[in-house]
């Protein structure tokens, strides 16, 4: 079995199964070391785990990269309410593709992940929401539960250890607002997908108004592997605030676009030259949008001596976020993409707060005006007006997503947004 | 089966060498045929429910469909939970979600008709109204924008010889812009019913278009 493609800079963690369908089966799954996450959870238990996780300084990889172990140690102990526990595979960031990775070639990486944070929270009831357009991915993580519970993996009784966990894949209908953690209950609850005001925060009332935690596939994927060889062991990779390994999903104009598996605090350039492959046709790199289309746009300039960990990434000005690494070579047209995100803002804006319904429609109808030709440089300012009353100012942070790529590519690309509208200006005059 | 693009091996990009099948890529192989009612309660709510063989006046939640009802009704705290769920399975027998189904959904879960219209309405999966057999949804977000999506989702336009959002004369396709897919790492993505199509360039449409065509004559 050949792997399609692997680079010898990786360090395979939660890809080790990738590229292999036996790995999908449980027996397959436990070559792999499968199954061990659990049963040493089971062994040392509830506390112990989230030790074991807080001392690991795993951060949540759905893209705020909050510390996990902290975020199951905020639910209540012996509330006498049933816990929930939220597994949040509603991926659809533009940019992201390493959830679909890791459900469909190691859809036991993540039930393992589920049992064990459930454990560690002390949840009975597990829900995996995943995004309604995972059909194929979906099936292969149905069957894959059925042969869990088949074998008494999950269920009554996990293990012979007394320990109940029953676990439910919910699919959604197609929201990206549903990725957000209050919108994602909401969605389960069987409402509209709409954040909720904070607090109360989830660990005090979530879903059905109970104590939940939520956490993303990738995050819960890894703690097996954390409780199994230990947080010292997890934290000889990656930087002291950043440990870990990561997927990194690079996607646009490089030779070799794709899920890697890296120690957080790798080098950006070296990841797009090195293990990307270098930038597609031999092009000049543009710009880079390191975490998912929500982050600030990057330039070339600013990629440079950027190291990909969070606090690295935030030096260089942006957000690491989900690690989608979206490279851009010189001929790209900023104005249009720019566009094309304002566009995705607005389509998914859920249209409770007022300065996300109406900046997302806004922005994009003025971008649209720029791209056209038609646009003057005093737009460029009404833009970074609207994007700074979109920021901070509604109940998630949406309108923040949008805003944050337009001032930054205002204020790294104006040219491009000159040259339209001068452009725009010649013609007009002729 | 060559010809038409299934080059993604699911991993890294179309690069390097590798020996998987597209069975095993999508994984159908180890999935295997879901059965109609359900299976297992926990994965009940599962099923890929953007059939080819649909109809629109059947009957809601008979036989195998019912049993599956009643297997998610059985996975959530309150009644309100299954909504989405029940909406997915209604959508599955009867190819879209009209009004009517949705007063239907709402009488079984005892909800009113006014909430359950508002909670259809804000999902973009559930079809308003009917769609072709094939539902062609392209990604033309950014990752894929970048690789050239305009030029894939005009060429479905252009070979299916439709309006964005309509129907071909012979029933056959509809095509839609789709948000981000989640394959950004093979573009362009284009899901077609419960399917994946990735690394689609436009020069790939015509060979698409004529398998999902011998699909249906095979049936």
């Amino acid at each position: 079995m050949a792997y399609p493609y692997r680079h010898d800079k990786e360090v395979r963690v939660l890809s080790e199964g990738f590229g292999d369908p036996a790995a999908r089966t449980v027996e397959g799954w436990k070559r792999y070391g499968g199954y061990q996450g659990i049963a040493r959870a089971l062994e040392i238990g509830r506390d112990a785990t989230i030790d074991e996780v807080k001392n690991s300084g795993l951060r949540g990889r759905g893209g705020a990269g909050f510390p996990t172990g902290l975020k199951w140690s905020f639910m209540p102990k012996d509330s006498g309410r049933p816990h929930y526990m939220l597994c949040n595979a509603d991926e659809s960031e533009p940019g992201t593709f390493k959830d679909r990775e890791i459900i469909r070639w190691t859809p036991h990486q993540l039930i393992e992940g589920c049992l064990v944070g459930s454990y560690a929270i002390g949840a009975s009831h597990c829900y995996i929401y995943l995004r309604g357009e995972f059909f194929e991915t979906t099936n292969v993580l149905a069957r894959a539960l059925e042969e869990a519970y088949e074998k008494g993996l999950v269920g009554r009784d996990i293990m012979g250890s007394g320990v109940d966990i029953d676990m439910t894949l919910h699919v959604g209908a197609g929201a990206y607002i549903c990725g957000e953690e209050t919108g994602l209950m909401n969605s389960l609850e069987g409402r509209r997908g709409e954040p909720r005001i904070k607090p109360p925060f989830p660990a005090a009332v979530g879903a059905f108004g109970m104590p939940s935690t939520i956490n993303n596939v990738e995050t819960l994927a890894a703690t097996p592997h954390i409780v199994r060889h230990g947080a010292e062991w997890y934290r000889q990779w990656g930087t002291e605030k950043s440990p870990g390994t990561k997927l990194f999903c690079v996607s646009g104009h490089v030779n070799r676009p794709g899920n890697y598996e890296l120690p957080l605090g790798f080098p950006m350039m070296e990841l797009i030259e090195d293990v990307c492959g270098g930038m597609r046709d031999g092009k000049a790199l543009k710009a880079v949008i390191p975490g998912g289309s929500s982050v600030p746009i990057m330039s070339a300039d600013d990629c440079r001596s950027c190291t990909l960990c969070y606090e690295g990434v935030e030096a260089a000005g942006s957000l690491l976020g989900c690690a989608s690494v979206i490279v851009m070579d010189e001929n790209t047209d900023i104005v249009k993409q720019v566009r094309r995100m304002a566009y995705f803002y607005a389509h998914e804006s859920c249209g409770q707060c007022t300065p996300c319904r109406e900046g997302t429609a806004w922005a994009t109808r003025i971008l649209r005006r720029i791209e056209d030709g038609l646009g003057t440089e005093d737009d460029l300012d009404t833009l970074i007006e609207i994007s700074e009353q979109m920021t901070g100012t509604t109940i998630c942070v949406l309108s923040d997503s949008l805003a944050m790529p337009i001032i930054s590519s205002i204020e790294k690309f104006r040219e491009d947004y000159l040259a339209l509208i001068r452009r725009g200006e010649r013609v007009g005059a002729a | 089966m060559s010809d038409v693009p299934f080059r993604n091996p699911g991993w890294a990009g179309n690069t390097g060498e590798f020996d998987l099948s597209e069975a095993d890529v999508r994984g159908t192989a180890y999935a295997g045929e879901r059965p109609l009612d359900g299976g297992h309660p926990s994965t009940s709510a599962s099923y890929p429910f953007m059939l080819v063989a649909r109809n629109p006046g059947a009957p809601l939640f008979e036989g195998p469909y019912q049993e599956r009802f009643e297997k998610i009704r059985g996975r959530y705290p309150t009644a309100r939970a299954a909504l989405l769920p029940a909406l997915n399975l209604a959508q599955e027998v009867r190819g879209h979600v009209s009004p009517e189904t949705m007063d239907e959904v709402a009488a079984l879960l005892g909800l009113s008709s006014a909430y359950v219209r508002g909670v259809a309405t804000f999902y973009t999966m559930y079809n308003k109204r009917p769609v072709g057999r094939f539902l062609i949804q392209v990604c033309t977000n950014i990752s894929c924008n970048l690789c050239g999506a305009d030029e894939v989702l005009a060429a479905f336009l252009k070979h299916t010889d439709t309006e964005l959002g309509d129907t071909s004369a012979d029933g056959n396709f509809t095509v839609v812009e789709a948000e981000c897919l989640a394959a950004c790492g093979f573009p362009t993505c284009v899901q077609i019913n419960e399917r994946y199509f990735e690394d689609v360039a436009a020069g790939d449409v015509p060979d698409i278009l004529r398998r999902l065509t011998d699909e249906l004559k095979g049936d």
